[in-house]
């Protein structure tokens, strides 16, 4: 194999590699400007973004354009189910953690039971649920609501010893998800996602699988609506669709193919990761944060571009 | 793991030759298409049964009942002996015991080969077998199939047609069914991997496993099949043992004599026109032989060789597609030039149809209609603006022409046959009124009737002087059909026919050696 195929070989397979260097890259040049980072902080205002970009995935790799609109939404009806529902009636312990995930995961569970038994596309489902779980928050919570005094959750922000907190509350969604998808479930998943004709055919549970995944989705989403409010210490149904389009280009950015079959959650998270550093970066060179949504774009379009030219895309070729 | 557990072995019976499955009645209606009205089939344990009939004759329909794809309306089926109204998915078909290899390579490929091979083998989250047995086990039966194995953690996406369709057989192996399905499975192996695979159909049925094959290859079913059923419009017509000669097959599966060859409607030793291509120094690989290549109006040239030796690439060369070194020239009777681009391809009257319908040809979602004239809107422009009743009146004289048989023109692409999709897509190039006509392997997976349409019309074409260039990857099309065949080994042209001079025996000695080459 010459060392092109062997590069190409090992960027299939690693689709992330692009954001990787990216990240790599930001960091060097963050560390530079800025050499006393204070990383505890740091960390706390990337998580609920790193946990959305999670999120996104599963849905994603499913496949057939399952691109979950109602992330953002979730997490943001987890934070208010949280802060005006559970803690006056005493639930506002770690306890909580399970009941939220409960809830998210019902609603994600919700949506791919729609996208399966009346086979609409993900897309349009998602973000009908989008609409409608907005319409929850503002519901529940028409204005924002003040977290009271200190909780569990605000101590995720701070630091457990010396370990930043982030890095627990971003480790609980990736460990779940690698226990996940070391099970046969993983292969299922990435069998519907890359062909869901031929993983039918082959006696896969197809829609057992996708409605698994866009659960999961909804369940890590709950879960980082905690992380969410634990940072910010309010509810605020008005931001309810704030990470939306920043988790689905996070994953995109880091390689998780948006036509399913391809990526992974480490992949999102890198992505995650890259965005959240364009930012501080170009804070620190205080530049003005309205070139933020530029930079973006010009970024996911050229990791794509990337992505398929490294890939050699073979398909091409022999058409 | 339970299928090929002891009970099932008894479930088979030691002797073997017992009805494994029986289906009786069986109907089904795709809205007011009716596809099975009245079949019958046993599959004994054991055998190797052909389904044969034309496209349209219910045979896929029949196995997809039995793959649990399609419900049936009507009719039971019969199991080892338990009954079944029907099978409500692939996973319920493949848990009594059914494996089914589709046409349609059905492969993940994004996925390793050993994630293909074991697809759908276990549970939601739980699974039987240890990764290193899988691994095992994999590598046994691609061995088996394959004389050159893929790695077990290559991606499929990365593989040649022929290794991903082993794959899909592969998998299908190793659920040991007792039933086994091969749906066309075989159109896209090549030589050496069929023969391999044969190998493993008999071992398999001399183990008591039943196995149902559907081709369109006669050789192949008088090679390897024991007993078939003939269906005809949704019924069957007969169960024959081996004994059967091919005319007496094709008058079953058509329900008349309709044996039409090209020399029965066209002239031998007919003079060919002016040349109208002509490739000068084409070296499809480097460092191979250059080919100098002219074809002639109204010539009718065939490509053969075993699969990949580089026909493909060199039809695909004649488009003027990248791949090959060298000068495609075009001759017209304004000059020459050089195709160097498949849109001046198009430009200088070269069309070309390809070979994966489904993937290349086909806009699954559009009309029939639509589906025709997409290559060709320009000429229903009236002043600017698409005419419908200009693109509807230019498609019916086509479809008469082509012998299309369809139900609305603005019905979907997928109501017809795969036959009548080859003869729509056919039609869609023929409309660019070109002077030379690339096809790559148009005959594969359609019927006999719809082939035997295809061979008049390309009789009729070439006497009004179209130049022809086939892919085909049969022989008999290639005996019956070609003025001239171009024979391909290892990305070379290893030899040359001209009609006198082919026969059987020389043209597929010649895919393999020296010996038998007409040059």
């Amino acid at each position: 194999m010459s060392v092109g195929a062997r590069i190409r070989t090992l960027l299939r397979r690693h689709t992330y590699a692009f954001a990787l260097l990216l990240v790599v890259v930001l960091l060097i040049v963050n560390i530079s400007i800025q050499p006393n980072i204070n990383w505890t902080n740091l960390l706390a205002s990337f998580a609920p973004l790193a946990i959305a970009a999670i999120a996104s995935t599963p849905s994603i790799i499913s496949g057939r354009g399952g691109i979950d609109m109602s992330t953002s939404p979730v997490m943001t009806l987890s934070a208010i189910f949280f802060v005006s529902v559970l803690i006056p009636s005493g639930l506002g312990g770690i306890e909580a953690i399970p009941i939220v995930m409960l809830l998210g995961g019902a609603v994600g569970a919700a949506i791919g039971l729609i996208i399966v038994i009346l086979r609409l596309s993900p897309i349009v489902v998602s973000l009908a649920a989008y609409f409608i779980v907005i319409g929850i928050n503002l519901k529940i919570a028409p204005r924002p609501v003040l977290m009271q005094g200190d909780n569990w959750v605000t101590s995720l922000s701070g630091s457990f010893g010396p370990v930043p907190a982030a890095l627990v509350s971003i480790a609980i969604p990736v460990a779940i998800w690698a226990i996940l998808m070391s099970t046969s479930y993983g292969r299922n998943l990435y069998a519907i996602g890359g062909n869901d004709a031929t993983a039918y055919s082959a006696g896969v549970p197809v829609s057992a699988t996708r409605v698994i995944a866009f659960a999961t989705g909804g369940a890590f989403a709950a879960f980082g609506g905690l992380v969410l409010v634990g940072l910010v210490r309010t509810a605020d149904s008005s931001t309810s669709g704030a990470y939306t389009l920043m988790a689905i280009a996070a994953a995109a950015l880091g390689g998780v193919s948006l036509t399913g079959g391809r990526g992974s959650v480490v992949g999102a998270l890198l992505g995650a990761a890259a965005i959240f550093l364009i930012q501080s970066v170009l804070a620190d060179l205080r530049m003005p944060p309205t070139w933020l949504p530029m930079v973006y774009g010009a970024l996911l379009i050229v990791s794509v571009v990337l992505g398929s030219i490294l890939l050699g895309q073979k398909k091409g070729a022999r058409t | 793991m339970h299928l090929g557990s002891p009970d099932t072995a008894d479930a088979l019976g030691a002797a073997g030759t017992g009805p494994l499955v029986r289906m009786v009645g069986i109907r089904k209606a795709f809205g007011p298409t009716v596809a099975l009205r009245n079949a019958d089939v046993e599959i004994r344990s054991g055998e190797i049964h052909a389904l044969m009939g034309e496209n349209g004759s219910g045979k896929s329909t029949l196995v997809k009942i039995l793959s649990g794809v399609h419900a049936p309306d009507a009719g039971t089926i019969e199991i080892g002996g338990s009954a079944h109204k029907a099978f409500r998915s692939p996973n319920e078909s493949l848990r009594n015991g059914i494996a089914t290899v589709f046409q349609e390579v059905l492969t993940v490929e994004t996925q390793t080969v050993l994630a293909n091979l074991w697809l759908g083998s276990d549970g939601l989250f739980g699974t039987r077998r240890s990764k290193r047995e899988k691994q095992r086990l994999a590598g046994e039966v691609l061995a088996q199939l394959v004389e050159i194995p893929p790695s077990l953690d290559a991606l499929v996406g990365e593989l040649e047609l022929s290794d991903r369709q082993a794959c899909a057989i592969a998998r299908a192996l190793l659920r040991e069914p007792r039933l086994l399905i091969l749906d066309e499975a075989t159109s896209a192996l090549d030589f050496d991997t069929r023969g391999r695979l044969f190998e493993v159909l008999r071992q398999r049925s001399a183990e008591g496993v039943g196995v149902v094959l559907i081709s369109h290859r006669m050789d192949e079913v008088r090679e390897i099949a024991d007993r078939l059923t003939v269906l005809r419009s949704g019924e069957t017509v007969a169960t024959l043992d081996d004994d059967w000669t091919t005319p007496q097959l094709v008058t079953l599966m058509t329900g008349s004599d309709r044996l039409t060859d090209r020399r029965a409607t066209t002239s031998d030793g007919r003079e060919h026109g002016t040349v109208v291509l002509s490739t000068r120094d084409l070296r499809l690989a480097t460092g191979s032989d250059p080919i100098d290549f002219t074809l002639r109006a109204g010539e009718l040239v065939g490509l053969a060789g075993l699969e990949g030796q580089g026909q493909d690439l060199f039809i695909r060369a004649l488009w003027g597609l990248p791949g090959a070194e060298g000068q495609v020239v075009r001759h017209t009777r304004a000059g020459t030039r050089t195709v160097a681009s498949k849109y001046a391809a198009k430009r200088s009257g070269i069309a070309y149809v390809p070979r994966e319908r489904r993937a290349e040809s086909i806009f699954g979602w559009m009309s029939i209609l639509e589906n025709f004239n997409a290559a060709t809107l320009r000429i229903d422009r009236r002043a600017g603006l698409l005419s419908g009743r200009a693109a509807l009146a230019r498609f019916e004289r086509y479809a008469a022409k082509l012998k299309i048989k369809f139900g609305r023109p603005g019905d979907g692409i997928g109501t017809l046959s795969g036959g009548n999709q080859q003869k729509v897509i056919i039609a869609r190039w023929l409309a660019s009124d070109p002077d030379v006509l690339l096809l790559n392997d148009p005959t594969r997976g359609i019927d006999i009737g719809a082939k035997h349409d295809l061979y008049a019309l390309l009789g009729e074409l070439t006497e009004q002087g179209l130049a022809v260039v086939m892919l085909s990857t049969e022989v008999e099309e290639h005996i019956e059909l070609m003025d001239r065949v171009l024979v391909f080994r290892e990305n070379e042209l290893a030899a040359e026919f001209t009609k006198g001079e082919l026969d059987r025996d020389r043209l597929v000695g010649s895919f393999f050696s020296d010996e038998g080459s007409g040059r």
